[in-house]
């Protein structure tokens, strides 16, 4: 993220928007929002607004109205003359969120845009990008909250210790892999049925509730298993799993058989991030 | 560098202009200037008026009408004038090295006085003995036996001092004044820079800035606006000191003091040019804001060396190893205008420190500009001068 403001330089490789190489014209219709935070703790806090408006490329006057503009729709109407160092630490991600807005970027690239905010924040901010998105925006962020990821975006790739190991459509990846059923049969709270080797079935993972997971291999017969199921009892649910993009990235970095605890220690130099893309 | 290049960078200056200049601290410290600077004019001027007897000698055996015209130069001066007759010539410089006498005439002929007045001073003691000269001049006419040669020559008497002409101790009251601001500015804006360029580098706010200009317009935007201030500082300070010296009529207005004082202005400009980019550099390599002092400490150090000497060097005389300093770049900006103001510092040795100098400013420049890119991002231990030397950019 930081490369493709020419923060760092590359190791190898080229960043390129809209196929050219991107120069100050270019990031000045960008919108950047670095994982450490940061802006001038003590200035106003429209002023600063109004400021990098002015540091993209508006005139004072169109500068004005959007910071006007930014700071009510983030709740910061009342707060405007305040300095930043005033102001809360979610209030001042709300800043930092409205000085990446202001110019009305083409290309927005956030780093862990929801790191450290309430589920309110994260609606607001979720809104936000996503109405930037559908206004012709793209926009770009990192991110370790995947079940907001597959939300919120429409496409992801994913990084691990620097390097890209998938990318592809939410959609796509949720339906990517072997299929999965997920059966419940009433009055079998341990998932009793499932053990007698149903035919086609990789792995078998059965549910507190007694919901059972079935692993299948490809061409298995779903309409068999939901036999058995029948027989076992009244089948209370059954449907194919749609996959999880935790799951996408737990097998995409080998991790899927180790302890959730343990998955991304927080101790390692690059914990790998999924990266959402929305077109 | 074109209009866009120019356009941001002057948003930085501009910020910085705006925002200094809003804080408490600017505004106190203008103000107590202000105050500093108009007391200097005016308590002198006001302990001068007070009117004092003038003593004059007269040589035994002169006219007696040059009693009267003694008087009466006293009289258009506003000085009361007493006459005292002098035995000898030699009494009569005794008693002017002394100080008991302002002036001796000596026998029509001339008008001896301590020093010889500079061209162009107005000091009390000048402006009388030149009333003196005239108007004792025009009572030698009168009397028969007044030479031609006196008349061609024109009227007044030639004054002559009993020792060489020094620069005067205005001059000298001058360059101390001079020296403070030049020490002052540099010292408190360089400081200002080495924190501002701390403060963005660790609230972070330098990573969105990066993100969309080059350090280097951050840097020279910062620069100018602390230049800015300094200078706007600084003419008002100009300004409060002509408006009070003109007000109470202060002899600091008049004479060569005034050219000290330029010359002092022209070193201001050098010495901050020299300077702030080095003060943003050590800005640019500390990672907590409390390190900003450390970090600018060993810049300060030849600028504290070179003023600490300088009063001594204004009224004891300027010795061979201060002649040196005035040479080197960096210690040059108060050193210079200190040898000017006793009047040991000739224009071709102004102008070749002043070369040195702007050279020296040109590769300060860009070794801080290298040091600025490749620190400023950087975060985690202080950076290390030599590491960042060293590596390529970041």
């Amino acid at each position: 993220m930081r490369a493709v403001f020419g923060l760092v330089a590359l190791d190898g490789g080229e960043v390129r928007w809209c196929g050219g190489p991107i120069g100050e014209r270019e990031r000045r219709r960008f919108g950047y929002m670095p994982e450490e935070r940061g802006l001038y703790p003590g200035m106003r806090i429209f002023d600063q607004l109004v400021f990098l408006g002015q540091l993209h490329g508006l005139q004072v006057g169109p500068a004005r109205e959007a910071a006007l503009l930014w700071t009510e729709r983030l709740g910061l109407a009342d707060r405007r003359a305040d300095r930043l160092e005033m102001l809360s630490h979610g209030n001042q991600q709300r800043v930092q969120l409205a000085a990446c807005l202001v110019h009305a970027p083409e290309l927005l690239i956030l780093d862990e845009p929801f790191a450290g905010l309430d589920p309110v924040a994260v609606d607001a901010f979720s809104a936000i990008l996503a109405e930037r998105a559908s206004a012709g925006a793209t926009v770009l962020f990192s991110s370790h909250q995947l079940d907001l990821v597959e939300h919120l975006c429409e496409a992801v790739a994913i990084v691990n210790c620097g390097r890209l190991i998938i990318e592809g459509r939410v959609e796509e990846l949720a339906r990517s892999g072997p299929p999965r059923l997920q059966v419940r049969v009433a009055g079998d709270p341990v998932g009793e049925w499932a053990r007698d080797g149903l035919a086609g079935v990789e792995s078998v993972e059965v549910g507190p509730d007694g919901t059972v997971t079935l692993t299948l291999f490809a061409g298995a017969d779903a309409q068999a298993i939901l036999d058995a199921a029948r027989r076992a009892g009244p089948v209370a649910h059954f449907s194919f799993a749609r996959r999880r993009l935790s799951d996408v990235f737990r097998e995409a970095v080998g991790l899927a058989d180790v302890p959730a605890e343990m998955r991304i220690p927080a101790s390692a130099p690059i914990a790998p991030p999924a990266e959402g893309t929305r077109p | 560098m074109n209009a866009a290049w120019w356009r941001e960078t002057w948003l930085f200056a501009r910020r910085e202009i705006e925002e200094r200049s809003r804080a408490r601290s600017f505004r106190i410290t203008t103000v107590i200037m202000i105050f500093a600077v108009a007391a200097a004019v005016v308590i002198p001027a006001l302990v001068s008026h007070h009117h004092k007897v003038e003593k004059v000698g007269l040589l035994e055996g002169s006219d007696s009408a040059l009693t009267q015209a003694a008087i009466a130069a006293g009289r258009v001066t506003g000085n009361q004038v007493q006459v005292v007759p002098i035995g000898s010539l030699d009494a009569a410089r005794a008693e002017l090295r002394s100080g008991a006498l302002v002036a001796v005439i000596v026998d029509g002929r001339e008008v001896l006085i301590k020093q010889q007045p500079v061209t162009g001073t107005t000091s009390s003691t000048a402006t009388f003995s030149g009333a003196l000269a005239q108007l004792v001049g025009v009572a030698q006419r009168l009397p028969p036996g007044a030479s031609r040669l006196a008349l061609t020559n024109g009227i007044a008497l030639p004054i002559r001092g009993v020792e060489p002409a020094p620069r005067s101790l205005a001059n000298r009251f001058t360059g101390l004044g001079v020296d403070l601001l030049i020490y002052l500015v540099i010292f408190f804006y360089g400081m200002a820079i080495t924190q501002s360029v701390g403060e963005e580098k660790t609230s972070r706010v330098v990573e969105v800035l990066l993100a969309t200009v080059r350090p280097t317009q951050l840097l020279t935007g910062k620069v100018i606006g602390f230049a800015g201030l300094a200078f706007a500082q600084m003419l008002v300070l100009g300004v409060t000191f002509v408006v009070c010296g003109v007000a109470v009529g202060s002899h600091a207005l008049r004479g060569t003091a005034g050219a000290v004082a330029l010359i002092g202005a022209l070193w201001l400009i050098l010495g901050y040019a020299l300077y702030c980019s080095a003060f943003a550099a050590a800005g640019a390599m500390i990672t907590r804001q409390s390190d900003a002092g450390y970090a600018a400490l060993p810049l300060l150090i030849p600028l504290i060396a070179a003023y600490s000497l300088s009063s001594s060097v204004l009224f004891n005389g300027a010795n061979p190893f201060y002649h040196v300093l005035a040479f080197i770049p960096w210690t040059a900006p108060v050193a210079m205008p200190t040898l000017f103001a006793i009047g040991v510092a000739p224009a071709w040795e102004m102008i070749v420190s002043a070369v040195l100098c702007v050279l020296a400013t040109i590769a300060t420049a860009r070794l801080a500009g290298l040091v600025y890119q490749r620190s400023v991002m950087r975060t985690g231990a202080r950076v290390k001068l030599r590491q960042v030397l060293r590596a390529g950019p970041t």
